[in-house]
């Protein structure tokens, strides 16, 4: 399951915090809608919530950076970016590596009939 | 055992130093990942799963033996990402090798035979290259997902030793490995003529798109045990024996995260080479304020139940040699007879 493409509904069962957390794990670009109207792209690669004041660090799509940006200064988060981690698995290089097998059976003429 | 004297000499005194300093908590082995970009694209790994602009972005020279100095550990670990991409790696190495670390570049080997034939390598006791070796020919493309990489790697092994450097492999292992054919990888690499080789489970990266093949403890333990029982004469590996004893269920260890820490693009990574948490702006800020009582098995963290991968138990492995006349009877005894 991956979180491409969800724009999250802060709510009191969805905090702000625990959308960061989830970006914060999110392997793809996000945007960091601010409360003055503003957006930021980029990766999020560190969330210290215990600082003093809590912020979010990240390097925006052009790799700038880090930027940093503090809890507060932030209205929601967006997972616009591809989630790298999702697809490429093992199971579907095993699955291509098969079918690639098939079809040179095929072209030889060996396969099953 | 195959961990060259002068080697065990410089770790042993870095070790007892510390722990006659009275310090705690340690670095013994930096993990410094000069970049994320890698070759290839293996299911098992958690490393290179990140958008462009941070695949193709890499820490500078400088930001790198900042890192080692802060650091101060007698060994570093050059991973990845592939670091002979790294447009920096011959000057990273040449700096490192001055200042006397061993260092451990762990590559895949596919540019390894056209980097040495550049010339951007000189031999020295200091430099090994650890080659990313996770069995047979069959076993290994499997893992990292492309024909071809075994017979590459090979190259790169036969084309270094030639020119006298120190070759080691480093193997993961993942669940469904074939003791059997893990015996004859050994036997295998030993007569290419590595030096050693360095083996470890592997670990479940939350990110790492296959999540199925990571082993469990107690199948880590049997697997260990039946690819190590009686290990043949002429096998050599390059870790702490005890370390090896631990897998096979034969010690137990708590983790000693703090013992591998990692530098990248983004910090000092919290807690441990593995799990991502967070990062520290300083080597002091990653040990002095991260929550150390919250990893390893004792603390009940789920992420830490099933790992028992070296960088957080080799070091803990180390630790006990030099902390107990038995832990050092029982290494000594381990390195003279290859017996684990």
């Amino acid at each position: 399951m991956t979180l491409e493409g969800w724009v999250p509904e802060l709510s009191e069962s969805l905090t702000l915090a625990e959308v960061i957390d989830l970006a914060f794990d999110y392997r793809g670009n996000t945007t960091v809608v601010k409360v003055d109207g503003t957006e930021a792209k980029g990766y999020i690669f560190n969330r210290s919530s215990d600082a003093p004041e809590p912020f979010i660090q990240m390097f925006d799509v052009a790799g700038n950076g880090p930027i940093k940006i503090l809890y507060s200064e932030i209205r929601n988060i967006k997972f616009t970016g591809r989630d790298m981690a999702a697809g490429n698995s093992w199971q579907a290089w095993l699955e291509r590596k098969e079918r690639e097998k098939a079809e040179k059976a095929a072209r030889l003429g060996t396969g099953p009939a | 055992m195959a961990v060259p004297l002068s080697q065990m000499w410089t770790v042993a005194t870095y070790v007892l130093k510390q722990r006659l300093r009275g310090l705690k908590r340690y670095p013994l082995v930096l993990m410094l990942e000069p970049l994320f970009r890698c070759n290839l694209t293996c299911a098992g790994c958690g490393k290179i799963q990140y958008p462009a602009q941070i695949l193709k972005k890499h820490l500078t020279l400088e930001q790198c033996l900042k890192a080692v100095d802060e650091c101060g550990a007698p060994v570093v670990s050059i991973p990845g990402g592939e670091p002979l991409m790294y447009p920096s790696i011959g000057e990273l190495v040449d700096a490192l090798v001055q200042r006397r670390k061993y260092v451990y570049l762990c590559t895949n080997a596919i540019l390894l035979k056209e980097k040495l034939e550049q010339g951007v390598f000189s031999p020295s006791k200091y430099l090994s290259f650890s080659i990313h070796m996770d069995g047979l020919r069959e076993e290994h493309d499997e893992a990292v997902c492309r024909d071809g990489v075994y017979d590459k790697a090979v190259e790169g092994i036969k084309a270094a030793l030639t020119r006298g450097f120190r070759v080691t492999t480093n193997t993961t292992l993942f669940d469904g490995a074939n003791p059997l054919r893990m015996r004859e990888f050994f036997d295998e690499m030993m007569k290419l003529g590595v030096e050693g080789m360095m083996l470890s489970p592997g670990y479940s990266y939350s990110k790492a798109p296959d999540q199925e093949h990571f082993l469990r403890r107690s199948k880590t333990h049997e697997l260990f045990s039946r690819m190590l029982s009686n290990p043949r004469e002429h096998w050599k590996f390059n870790q702490s024996p005890l370390f090896l004893q631990f897998l096979m269920g034969q010690r137990d260890y708590e983790c000693t995260p703090w013992g591998n820490p990692t530098f990248n693009m983004f910090g000092w990574q919290r807690p441990c080479y593995l799990l991502q948490e967070g990062y520290a702006e300083s080597f002091r800020d990653l040990m002095e304020n991260t929550r150390w009582e919250q990893y390893g098995r004792k603390s009940g963290n789920e992420k830490c139940q099933d790992c028992m991968v070296h960088c957080g138990y080799e070091a803990t492995a180390v630790d006990d040699t030099f902390s107990n006349w038995k832990g050092f009877k029982d290494t000594v005894v381990a390195t003279l007879t290859g017996k684990l």
